[in-house]
């Protein structure tokens, strides 16, 4: 099992659409994916028009009194699950701070599905806390969306510090997203960027309207437009991911 | 993400429109797809996909052909492969990937024979909630069935299948209750590919060449011993058209351990037909091992080919080439004369006479020692008197003892296996078991000692008939000269693990076991 987290301290630059495409196209090719929706905002569960928990087992999942597996939902497509949001996610770092091991606590509750699952993905909320802090250390590697501005430089600089203070050593793995190819600074960023970071990824997610469209279809792109310049560039994305998680 | 499947019984053509309408005015189901479509299944002979609980089914919608190989249960999708040339028959012909692997695992050398031909109309729905999020997908199935030779099936009712979708039960509960309780629908317990095959009068699973005797103590050792070798005789006769037709290695393999056993049998469990039987039917029946060794050699050789080739250094690889073009001509030629031999009048009147003996009455004369006697006095009679023998023969050879005392263990070695495994359902099956393992430890040592030492003489002799026929490159003289090498180095070792290996099948716990259940229990004396 590979546990893949999408990730940026920053809101908005495009998680979520990536966990929800990646995960459809992981399953499509026959992994058994598991996408578990962290954000208690609940937008990837929305996207595969599954209900939320509105009151769940969040506290009782961290005591260790109920396990992940009892509350997976099938989505629509096959080999695809889904792990719902819960509204409790808003107090996680509340009651993971209560338990011995707080860092390690989301690790312990994949554990179990590794015979079940092939490939987690891990859809986050923005922000560094301890519930962060968990998913750093359960994740295979992080993928990390970045919107090519300085600010988000920044930001990818702030996180590359603090795990380093936190000793957590993670693959990281940025691409570029809501690329804008009309705009000057998007393309002197990405040139700058990949020269300097090797890490970068070297596909590049398009603004595009297709993508918002996923809100109104309730579907990953693939479904229903993955023929267009958006749906590829996710596809390119998957395969590039697969070559460094191999 | 196993999946529980359920499945209603829909009989009659007009259920099918009525079973919809009625769902649809009681859940929220929306058309997926429907289709027609022809299916194949496929098997081994002795239906080691059915047994593993998967299937291969071609599927055909009049432009594409794919193979998928589906769990029974559904608890997982299907592997698929889009078939672009001609159907795969081994597993090595399928491409490389992970349903070729799985295959190769359930198949091992098994040809696929298509079993059952299954056409029909299938519809799909699903039934959403209120967020139109599917809670349970709905199958509706009718079909009619043929076999692989054309011949339409009995007739076969429709049915329903609910596969329901993971974290939505409730869903499944609600359906289920509906069909069951409003629609008074009769689940159907049998699975779809056992039905199918049913309608054209086959079990799945009803050939295997293991032994599974059911017997009682109290039987007739006559009955016992024609039981075994009517079964037996069975197992001879079912694999003789694929034998000859050489669809795979195996039916001459079952065959020839058949055989074995039938002669073990006959010679081994003594006392129970006439000496005249006994005596007219064994060379009869060695004639028969006789007449199928070549071309199972050739087999045995060709199926370890990728084998002794991958004992040699990479670059020696091609030199072999010869070799396996050699081992593949010769085994045609054999199989030639194998397959005339088996054609023959002197086959046929053999199996005859054996099953019309087998099925005559049983005699009730005196002068058979054990006809009449229990068949749990004489199995453990027969069994404890090998058991010593073995135990003699092995303890009395040393590091000095000639290699045919080791060969003549292992005979002995055999006839007991196979006494034990004719028996076992006389003895507790723990016993059992622990006794075979232990001798199967021994047995495969015995039988890599001699099968190595009869390989490298044997690769010798092809180098010699090589040349005999013609031009063969020095290096592929070369290469099966390092076979011989490898193989006769194997052997030695064999022969040094021989001691661990006997001391270990002889120690005291085995003996005691096989005194508790095969030795005879001393009457008391009266005082
Ligand atoms: N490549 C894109 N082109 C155009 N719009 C996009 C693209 N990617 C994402 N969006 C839109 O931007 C918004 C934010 O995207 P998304 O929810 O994927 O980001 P996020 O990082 O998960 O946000 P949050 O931090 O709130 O969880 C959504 O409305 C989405 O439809
Ligand atoms: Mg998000």
């Amino acid at each position: 099992m590979r546990i893949i987290a999408v990730y940026n301290i920053k809101g908005g630059v495009g998680k979520t659409a990536t966990a929800v495409n990646l995960a459809y196209l992981s399953a499509r090719e026959g992994y058994r994916t598991l996408i578990w929706d962290l954000d208690p905002q609940a937008a990837a569960t929305y996207y595969f028009r599954i209900k939320p928990k509105v009151r769940g087992g969040g506290r009782k999942l961290i005591k260790g009194k109920r396990e992940l597996d009892g509350l997976i939902k099938g989505t629509d497509y096959h080999n695809l699950d889904l792990l719902p949001a819960e509204f409790s996610y808003r107090n996680m770092d509340l009651m993971l701070g209560e338990q011995k091991k707080p860092a390690k606590q989301l690790l312990k509750l994949l554990r179990p599905l590794s015979e079940e699952f092939d490939r987690v993905f891990l859809d986050c909320p923005p922000n560094i806390s301890l519930v962060s802090e968990n998913i750093f250390r359960a994740a295979d590697a992080l993928l990390i969306p970045t919107i090519p501005t300085t600010l988000s430089l920044r930001t990818y600089h702030q996180l590359l510090d603090f795990l380093k203070g936190h000793r957590v050593s993670v693959d990281l793995i940025p691409f570029f997203s809501m690329v804008d190819r009309r705009k000057r600074m998007h393309l002197d960023i990405i040139k700058e960027m990949s020269e300097a970071r090797p890490e970068m990824l070297p596909v590049n997610i398009p603004y595009a309207s297709d993508v918002e469209k996923m809100g109104i279809h309730r579907a990953p792109i693939g479904d229903f437009a993955s023929r267009t310049p958006a749906g590829q560039a996710y596809e390119q994305l998957w395969a590039e991911l697969k070559g460094r998680l191999a | 993400m196993s999946i529980h499947v359920s499945e209603f019984r829909l009989s009659g053509a007009h259920a099918l429109a009525g079973v919809i309408s009625a769902l649809k005015s009681e859940f929220r189901l929306e058309d997926e797809s429907e289709s027609n479509s022809t299916h194949v299944y496929f098997d081994s002979f002795d239906w080691r996909l059915y047994r593993a609980g998967v299937s291969i089914r071609k599927d055909d919608d009049g432009e594409n052909q794919r193979l998928e190989l589906c769990r029974l249960d559904e608890s997982r999708s299907p592997d698929t492969l889009e078939l672009d040339g001609a159907m795969p028959l081994f597993a090595w012909d399928f491409p490389a990937g992970s349903l070729r692997d799985q295959l190769s695992e359930l198949l091992e050398m098994r040809v696929l024979l298509p079993q059952v031909e299954v056409n029909g109309l299938n519809r799909r729905f699903r039934v959403v909630d209120s967020e139109k999020k599917t809670t349970l997908r709905l199958v509706l199935e009718q079909y009619n069935t043929r076999s692989p030779e054309g011949v339409d099936g009995r007739p076969v009712d429709g049915r329903i299948r609910l596969i329901p979708v993971r974290g939505y039960e409730k869903a499944l509960h609600k359906v289920e209750a509906f069909l069951a309780g409003e629609l008074e629908l009769e689940p159907v317990e049998m699975g779809a590919l056992e039905e199918a095959l049913a309608s054209i009068g086959k079990v799945p699973g009803n050939y295997s060449s293991k032994l599974n005797f059911k017997f009682k103590p109290e039987m007739r050792s006559e009955t016992v011993a024609r039981q075994i070798h009517l079964h037996l005789l069975g197992i001879v006769e079912s694999n003789i058209s694929g034998t000859v037709e050489d669809l795979d290695s195996e039916y001459l393999h079952d065959l020839r351990v058949a055989i074995r056993r039938t002669r073990s049998a006959l010679t081994q469990v003594k006392g129970v037909f006439p000496e005249d039987v006994v005596e007219g039917f064994k060379p009869r029946l060695a004639w028969v091992g006789q007449i199928t060794g070549p071309t199972r050699d050739m087999h045995v050789y060709l199926l370890d080919f990728d084998k002794y080739r991958d004992s040699l250094p990479e670059r020696f690889h091609a030199d072999l080439d010869p070799l396996r073009r050699f081992l593949q001509v010769h085994q045609l030629e054999a199989h030639q004369d194998m397959a005339r031999q088996m054609e023959s009048e002197a086959f046929q009147q053999l199996r005859q006479d054996w099953r019309s003996y087998l099925e005559s009455p049983e005699s009730r004369s005196q002068a058979l020692a054990y006809a009449g006697r229990p068949i749990s006095e004489l199995a453990g009679k027969r069994i404890y008197k090998i058991y010593n023998r073995v135990l003699e023969e092995g303890l009395a050879i040393n590091d000095d003892s000639h290699p045919e005392a080791l060969h003549e263990l292992r005979k002995n070695c055999k006839k007991l296996r196979y006494l034990i495994e004719f028996f076992s359902s006389l003895y507790p099956e723990k016993d059992v078991k622990a006794l075979i393992r232990a001798l199967k430890s021994l047995l495969d040592n015995l039988g890599s000692f001699q099968d190595l030492e009869v390989q490298a003489l044997k690769l010798r002799e092809f180098a010699h008939q090589m040349v005999a026929e013609g031009e063969v490159p020095a290096d592929t003289l070369l290469a099966m000269g390092m076979l011989v090498d490898g193989l006769l180095r194997r052997q030695v070792d064999a022969r040094e693990v021989f001691a661990a290996r006997f001391s270990a099948f002889a120690q005291k716990e085995n003996r005691a076991v096989f005194k508790r259940l095969f030795a005879r229990q001393k009457a008391k004396r009266n005082p």
